[in-house]
């Protein structure tokens, strides 16, 4: 599967199939962190991935000055 | 996973809830979350003027479409600070957002309106560009609200960021900051009143909701927030709460609930120790204020000529 990962912006292909939960950590991410999204769809940490989605993880942790 | 409600496919699952939700519950519990956060800490009266702070990020744009929602009138206000591309992509998803909806949205632009941007001044001041940023974003939002007639400025400060915050605080015993950390600061001579209505819900969620509403923000980190504190809390935070789910939320509500009231006292005696900045009129514990010293170093000119 393509995954597209952000901060900063690379690609990574891994193959074969695996459920969400398991690739945030082989990623060594924190699924606190980040929403995974696959297609246009947002999918939940028990969601099986195929060896060929298009997945996208989207950190979701925004940090700098706040007013 | 099942939507909690419906029981159908979920989209997402929050742990500290221990619920799943699909689409558009998920966007029902968000907006019950805002809701219940105005309620409860009667943010907003129903003839106030609303102004939302909004920088193109995920909290802002979400605050502003869920305040939308709840049939709130309320305009978007941009600071524009300097940030090269950054910035100029950010107030792109801004007026997208509020073009798209006939919202009204009024900008101010650091450079074009005060004479400096952040990068500057953090070069000037050799300090953090993070804290130049927070304070000019406080005094333009506060100002324009006052000048302009706005009783509440609204920010997207989450769930996330008040506990980060209050973790720095705790960890400095920083008292006067502890008893500032609330949903709502009243309305104060020279302050208009600032609210969080999204202190309920998680970054996480927020991103979420925009993700769900087809809202398109600026995902990517400020170049400038590398090394910036909070981030680092925030790891700290979010691995706490995947190993116990909650903790985030208990911490944040624990102290406001429990704690907060004990460091109102402090908050309120520096308060009434202000007086007015001689040159722009913000309420300031000096003659001239912070925003007021940091535009005359950063824009290279004498405070009188800044006037």
């Amino acid at each position: 599967m393509k995954i597209l990962l952000r901060n900063p912006r690379r690609e990574l292909e891994i193959s074969g199939s695996c459920t969400v939960a398991t690739l945030l950590q082989r990623l060594d991410l924190n699924p606190e962190s980040v929403l995974v999204i696959v297609g246009d769809e947002l999918v939940t940490r028990d969601a099986r991935l195929d060896d060929t989605a298009d997945v996208e993880i989207r950190p979701v942790i925004s940090g700098g000055a706040r007013p | 996973m099942k939507c909690r409600v419906c029981r159908g496919p979920a989209v997402i699952d929050i742990r500290r809830h221990n619920a799943g939700f699909c689409r558009d519950h998920f966007l029902v519990h968000c907006q019950e979350q805002v809701r219940r956060a105005i309620h409860d800490h009667r943010m907003v009266e129903p003839s106030d003027r609303i102004v939302v702070a909004v920088s193109g990020g995920k909290d802002s744009l979400a605050l502003w479409d869920l305040l939308v929602g709840l049939e709130y009138e309320v305009d978007g206000l941009y600071l524009g600070l300097g940030i090269g591309g950054y910035s100029d992509e950010s107030v792109r998803f801004v007026r997208d957002y509020a073009g798209a909806r006939g919202l009204k949205l009024h900008e101010v632009d650091l450079q074009d309106d005060l004479g400096f941007t952040v990068p500057v001044a953090a070069e000037v001041t050799r300090r953090a560009p993070c804290g130049a940023c927070g304070l000019s974003k406080r005094h333009v939002f506060n100002s324009f609200a006052r000048d302009h007639g706005y009783d509440v400025v609204a920010t997207g400060h989450n769930l996330d960021d008040e506990a980060a915050v209050l973790l720095g605080n705790v960890l400095r015993w920083e008292t006067g900051y502890l008893g500032r950390q609330h949903p709502v600061l009243p309305a104060a001579p020279g302050f208009a009143r600032k609210v969080k209505p999204l202190v309920r819900l998680g970054e996480r969620e927020m991103a979420a909701y925009c993700v769900l509403q087809g809202i398109d923000y600026q995902v990517e980190e400020c170049p400038m927030a590398e090394g910036n504190r909070h981030l680092g809390y925030k790891d700290v935070l979010n691995a706490l709460e995947d190993r116990s789910p909650g903790s985030k939320a208990s911490f944040l509500f624990g102290f406001l609930e429990r704690a907060q009231p004990q460091f109102a006292t402090v908050a309120v005696e520096e308060r009434d120790d202000l007086g007015a900045c001689s040159e722009c009129g913000s309420p300031t514990t000096g003659d001239v204020c912070a925003f007021c010293r940091l535009r005359a170093r950063a824009s290279g000119i004498s405070i009188d000529e800044a006037r």
